[in-house]
């Protein structure tokens, strides 16, 4: 599964020269310089909209580095293709006093392909330089100006988008003529827009001022939520030799529909053939449409290209069907062409892919929301998504890639936004079942059988197709038993409705049991350890789980008849809001059953509730080590 | 070569014959319907027959040219890498640049019908991408790629760059069953090869090729035709600690010793170590560049007024030149545009830095010479000839009362006399103004080491207090700095420190030595533990490991292929005192320990004491060896073992009757 690449490049950056710009330090305020290690002095971005096919955005930053750590604030990189031109870039250094040390000249601006990636085929390059200065504190501050032949993508505005850096000011401004109608969406901005018309030209301008640095904190909800953004979309626009306007997501999807993916989805005669051929004997549409997606997932792989429009528009599925290989847009084009083959209608689906969850937004349709495409088959009873540009995921299952969020479907009326399937933390299971022998040396042989469901199918993805020697590795990474070695090893992939991995294991740890005196200590829980989190003192943020899971875990001991447990844990219980925790135990003769659940749940909750959570996941660490002890029986 | 000998380079011209090139396109059924391959049944992929041809060709300006055949077999969607093929090309600054051409390329398989079915290359879908000022890219991928396919193809390239010839790689992640490669060298030239890696030639011939190389001007030259062919041969498996992956794939290298020009004038080009030493020494960007003088004129004087001490001297102007510089990022032997450029800018790459030290330290009236390297990532030097393009580094190397010292500058917290890491690999030729060339080690001068001492007091109520001190030297003290370093300041380090450790609480906190380098790093924490929630049950235990442990053995593999090669030696030792609440006695603590590796190689004790109300701990874990060798390993694997064992069991205390 891989993102669309292109046009997705963030720029943050402006113009407009305010007279004697004071760079000194000592300027700085004092909370900026609060757990900051650059400070944005100024910030400013001008959109100037010319004509539709005429933009020129200028961009002005002043970065102040305080320390080593703020040096990738300096690092200036500014993408360009056929369609968006640098008509300049240059820089100026000045000193902690604020007094000018140096320029940079375009020509010291390296000129790179923007991917080395072996599988993206793409022609957009970088302009690049990182300033190596060694004395902190210094600014630089660097404009350019680019001229872009596109008016449908304009740059979104988030001029603090990172943590450890505080923002001074900061001011987009977008300059048009009063005919260009634009739409805009502020997000988490205090102020109001001020616009202003004279001469023709319009105006509009947002600014901020005085951000502090943000620590990280983990589980906080995406940084949209909480960051000043300003986003702009023009109600008429030419993008390369396709005009078009749109005012809302069902606009944007019939513009697509018309002028994007008309026509580009007609299968050649042959492979139609073939197609209707290998689903005849099917009735249910649903099998069918599987059939043809394990086709698809046959016949090509992903192979990012874009050039030229690629940002936007698939390849034909002829020429898919000809190379047998595609991106996002071309798998999920060409796999729709072959479904409309066998009379099975299905959407062209645009998606922000990504762990992390981001929807589009409700009400305002832009096109520079989204880094993916999916495909959404919407059957009578139940709508089933796929993901073309995997070779191995199951029909109708879409992971944490594209889980849960809203999207956009493209139908024949127009676009829909729909929300993708959520996995629920009841619904993505672990669930063990072992058995461990131990003989009088303390050594141990082990069984188990492991099923993964839900979010946590995909667990044991990278060992599919391994050699056997690499699986060994790879498993001696995620089950840290002492001299593990693996005497079997098998997994399966149930790819139905509810697809399901089963792995089996056998297996020998020599050692395992601790000797200590006359005693043996055996670790109960080897092979799922809790790890505790980092507390964050003063957190800020809600606490987001955004997914959760549920893992349990049998381990059945069998110790060697002539000895006997003398020592064992008490069963333990742990229940909060977001989860719970348990370990039961249960001796019989000379047999032992430890059961372990530890179910995380997927919610939002005040940010002091993650004090609780670090302490939850404290004390599954420590429970997790708990060890029985034995100890040879006394024969009388 | 001018062009103005080309006709009569034509009239004297004859048939080239070329060898055995396996022919394009005839895939047989069998290898179609191959399911997997026998000698590696675990291969995604396999290569079935790889050919590669290279000689020097008497056109215009005659470039090498390199001819490359190739027939893959895929078993599955794990191998479809092999189908993006991404060729790289070099090019260089005076726009001289290497050229793909003739590709061809098909898949073949078996569609629905069982047929055998050819999908080609289609040429337009070739991309040629300029990658960055020294790199070109062409790549393509292949068409149709099914379960069990077969991919082939082939292409030319032709350079201007012969000084390698050209690097064939007999060895890659996937197995081959059959490569050979054909070089043909003209008798003008002379090329110094080296074969690397473990896996034997099957063949290996030379024959005479009669006048094979005109280039015109009435050269005629006979040629040496060398095939070289491996069979069987394996994937490379890469192995945890160890070098780089160049230091053991099976490859074949050439680098040009010497040649003669079209008017019969002989170039020596890698020659003896005597020659290059001449030739470095003159070099406008090598000793040229170390020769210069005044690079600091204002402010050597000042660093080393009224200093009479060499060392001072040394480290006074070492540490100026790390705060001076900031590396670019660049590695390599030879200065990029110059040391007064690089002065200028305050940036530069490791030869800017590092010659400019050696050239300021010789000033100063130090002892100075260079030391050339090739890091860890790059492979082994050879030492057989001078082969000089091995080399992608240079350090500067002081002597100063008896002592030697090696220097790289370009990294701000390595300490006088450390060289970072990835320069301990093998050996490196210490280049002198006054002196010939020679050998030496290239060893860890410090070790990675670290000490604990922790005073703590069990409570009553089930706290600990108490004090930790943690001194970190050598290696560990450079990793502890660069830590450090990555926090805005010791309070948000000291504040993640404790935020990452939820049970305990630092209370006060003590940092010396953060900025001076040659001093060891010691951090002390006051410290409050909620260890326990009370100490009612009349039991509890205490596992005293809870600093550094070894929880998982890192050595995992059950035996080795190649060397543990660690970098430095380690030297890590922990003592506690601890006592604990009066009505209490040890009941169980883990017995004492002593375990050593053959050959001195490292040892491991542990032992636990109790006095009275209070119990002291010891342990002591030393890796005495950089590297190790594959037979040493069980033995390093069972030490580890061993500790992991060991640092399980607890101290169990009991309410006295």
């Amino acid at each position: 599964m891989r993102l669309i690449g292109g046009i997705l490049f963030f720029l943050l950056v402006s113009f407009d020269t305010i007279a004697q710009q004071n760079y000194a330090v000592s300027a700085i305020p004092p909370e900026l310089m609060v757990r900051a290690s650059a400070v944005i002095r100024n910030d400013e971005m001008s959109i100037e909209v010319k004509d539709l096919n005429d933009v020129v955005i200028r961009v002005k930053e002043a970065v102040t580095v305080l320390n080593k750590n703020g040096d990738s604030e300096a690092r200036m990189v500014v993408w360009y293709d056929k369609t968006r031109q640098i008509k300049y870039i240059k820089a100026v250094v000045y000193d902690e006093f604020g007094l000018l040390k140096g320029k940079i000249a375009e020509k010291e601006f390296k000129d790179e392909s923007a991917v080395s990636n072996s599988s993206l085929f793409d022609d957009t390059r970088v302009k690049r330089f990182s300033p190596a200065i060694t004395t902190y504190p210094y600014t630089l501050e660097y404009e350019y100006e680019i001229r872009s032949k596109q008016s449908l993508s304009l740059p979104d505005w988030q001029p603090n988008t990172t943590t450890g850096v505080s923002l001074e000011n900061a001011k987009l401004t977008l300059m048009c003529k009063p005919d260009f109608a634009i739409r805009f969406k502020e997000e988490n901005y205090a102020g109001k827009v001020n616009v202003t018309d004279t001469e023709g030209l319009k105006t509009y301008t947002w600014e901020v001022h005085h951000l502090k640095a943000l620590r990280d904190e983990p589980y906080s909800p995406s940084a949209d939520t909480y960051l000043p953004a300003v986003r702009i979309a023009p109600v008429k626009f030419a993008y390369q030799s396709v005009n078009g306007s749109f005012t809302n997501w069902s606009e944007y999807g019939l513009w697509m529909n018309e002028k994007i993916l008309l026509n580009r989805d007609i299968i050649p005669a042959e492979t139609a053939t073939y197609i209707k051929e290998l689903v005849k004997d099917i009735e249910d549409p649903r099998l069918k449409a599987k059939k043809i997606y394990e086709f698809v997932q046959g016949k090509t792989r992903y192979v990012s290209v874009q050039v030229g429009i690629g940002g936007f528009q698939p390849i034909t599925a002829a020429e898919v069907d000809r190379l047998g290989y595609g991106d996002c847009k071309g798998l999920v084009n060409y796999t729709k062409g072959l479904l409309k083959v066998v009379g099975i209608n299905s959407y062209y689906t645009i998606v922000e892919a990504g762990p992390e969850k981001k929807s589009a937004i409700v009400d305002f349709a832009s096109i520079n929301q989204f880094n993916h495409i999916i495909l959404c088959i919407p059957f009578a009873k139940d709508t089933t998504w796929v993901d073309c540009t995997s070779k191995t995921i199951p029909f109708g299952y879409l992971g944490d890639f594209t889980d849960d969020r809203i999207a956009l479907a493209c139908t024949e009326t127009g676009g829909k936004l729909i929300r993708t399937p959520a996995y629920t933390s009841e619904a993505s299971r672990q669930i063990r079942k072992a058995s461990f022998k131990l003989d009088e040396k303390g050594n141990l042989n082990g069984e188990m059988t492991t099923t993964f469901d839900g979010l946590q199918y995909d667990n044991r993805e990278q060992l599919i197709d391994e050699p056997f020697t690499e699986q060994v590795k790879k498993l001696q990474q995620i089950y840290t038993l002492n001299n593990l070695e693996i005497q079997s090893f098998k997994l399966e992939q149930d790819k139905g409705r509810v697809p399901v991995t089963t792995e089996r294991m056998k297996f020998y740890a020599g050692d395992y049991a601790s000797l200590n005196g006359q005693q043996y200590f055996i670790t109960l829980n080897a092979l799922n350890r809790g790890r505790s989190i980092k507390e964050v003192h003063n957190r800020v943020n809600i606490l987001d789980i955004s997914r959760g899971y549920t893992d349990i875990d049998e381990i059945t001991y069998t110790i060697p008849d002539n000895y006997k447990i003398d020592g064992r844990p008490e069963n333990f219980k742990i229940e909060q809001p977001f989860g719970q925790y348990a370990i039961d135990i249960q001796e019989k003769g000379n047999t032992l059953v430890y059961t372990r659940k530890l179910h995380l749940k997927e919610g939002i909750y005040p940010p002091e509730k993650y004090e609780d959570l670090v302490s939850f996941y404290q004390q599954v660490a420590e429970l997790d080590e708990s060890r029985i002890s034995m100890i040879k029986r006394i024969v009388n | 070569m001018k062009k103005i000998f080309f006709c009569l380079a034509l009239s004297l011209s004859f048939i080239q014959v070329y060898p055995a090139n396996f022919p394009y396109g005839a895939v047989s059924i069998a290898d179609l319907e191959m399911k997997s391959y026998s000698k590696d049944t675990s291969a995604n992929a396999v290569v079935l027959q790889e050919f590669g041809n290279t000689h020097i060709s008497s056109g215009d300006e005659t470039p090498l040219i390199f001819e490359y055949h190739v027939r893959i077999k895929i078993f599955n969607a794990k191998g479809f890498n092999q189908g993006n093929i991404v060729i790289p090309l070099n090019k260089s600054k005076d726009n001289r640049y290497e050229e793909v051409s003739d590709i061809k390329g098909s898949t073949f398989f078996i569609d629905h019908d069982g047929m055998m079915r050819e999908t080609k290359l289609d040429l337009k879908k070739v991309i040629r991408e300029d990658m960055d000022k020294r790199h070109n890219l062409v790549k393509f991928a292949m068409p149709d790629l099914t379960n069990g396919c077969i991919i082939e193809y082939v292409y030319t390239l032709s350079s201007p760059f012969i000084f390698n010839f050209r690097n064939w790689y007999f060895q890659d992640d996937i197995p081959k069953v059959y490569s050979e490669y054909i070089a043909h060298i003209p008798a003008l030239y002379n090329y110094n090869t080296v074969l690397v890696g473990a896996t034997k030639l099957t063949k290996n011939t030379a024959e005479l090729e009669r006048e094979c190389f005109n280039p015109g001007g009435g050269i005629k030259a006979d040629c040496s035709k060398i095939t070289y062919t491996m069979a069987d041969i394996p994937a490379f498996v890469e192995e945890d600690y160890m070098t780089a992956a160049s230091n053991f794939k099976s490859t074949i290298k050439y680098e040009l010793s010497d040649y003669m020009d079209y008017r019969g004038v002989k170039h020596q080009i890698t020659k003896e170590w005597k020659d290059v030493d001449y030739d470095l020494k003159k070099d406008p960007y090598f000793g040229s560049q170390m020769r210069k003088k005044d690079l600091f004129k204002t402010q050597l004087p000042a660093l080393i007024a009224g200093q009479p001490d060499a060392l001072i001297q040394a480290k006074k102007i070492y540490s100026f030149f790390q705060k001076y510089f900031k590396w670019n990022g660049f590695n390599g032997i030879y200065s990029v545009d110059g040391l007064k450029k690089a002065v200028e800018t305050h940036s530069g790459s490791i030869a800017d830095i590092n010659l400019a030290l050696i050239s300021v330290l010789n000033e100063a009236g130090l002892n100075a010479d260079a030391v050339l390297l090739s890091t860890r990532s790059n492979g082994l030097v050879n030492n057989l000839f001078p082969i000089l393009s091995d080399f992608n580094y240079v350090v500067a190397r002081v002597n100063i009362a008896d002592k030697t010292y090696m220097l790289d500058a370009t990294n701000p917290f390595l300490p006088f006399g450390l060289l970072p890491i990835k320069c301990i690999n093998g050996q490196g030729r210490v280049i002198s103004m006054s002196k010939p060339s020679y050998w030496v080690d290239l060893v860890a001068s410090q070790k990675e080491s670290k000490i604990y001492n922790l005073a703590l007091e069990l409570l009553p109520d089930g706290k600990i207090k108490g004090k930790i001190i943690e001194i970190s030297l050598g290696y560990e003290a450079y990793n502890k700095r660069k830590a450090i370093k990555k926090f805005n300041s010791i309070e948000e380090y000291v504040e993640n420190l404790d935020e990452s450790m939820p049970k305990t609480k630092i209370i006060s906190n003590k940092i010396v030595g953060l900025d001076s380098l040659d001093v060891p790093l010691s951090e002390s924490y006051e410290v409050e533990i909620n260890a326990f929630d009370n100490l009612n049950k009349g039991q509890f235990a205490f596992n005293p490991f809870f600093m550094d442990r070894t929880k998982e053995n890192p050595f995992k593999l059950r035996e080795r292929n190649y060397p543990v090669d660690l970098g430095a030696p380690s030297d890590t030792r922990i003592s506690l005192v601890c006592t604990f609440p009066d009505g209490f006695e040890v009941t169980s603590k883990p017995e004492p320990v002593a375990l050593a590796l053959p050959d001195k190689g490292g040892r491991f004790t542990s032992e636990i004491s109790i006095d009275g109300s209070q119990f002291l701990f010891q342990q002591m874990t030393l890796l005495n060896k950089s590297i190790y060798q594959p037979e040493e390993y069980p033995y390093l694997k069972e030490l580890f073992n061993k500790m992991v064992q060991v640092q399980k069991t607890d101290i169990i205390f009991k309410k006295k009757q």
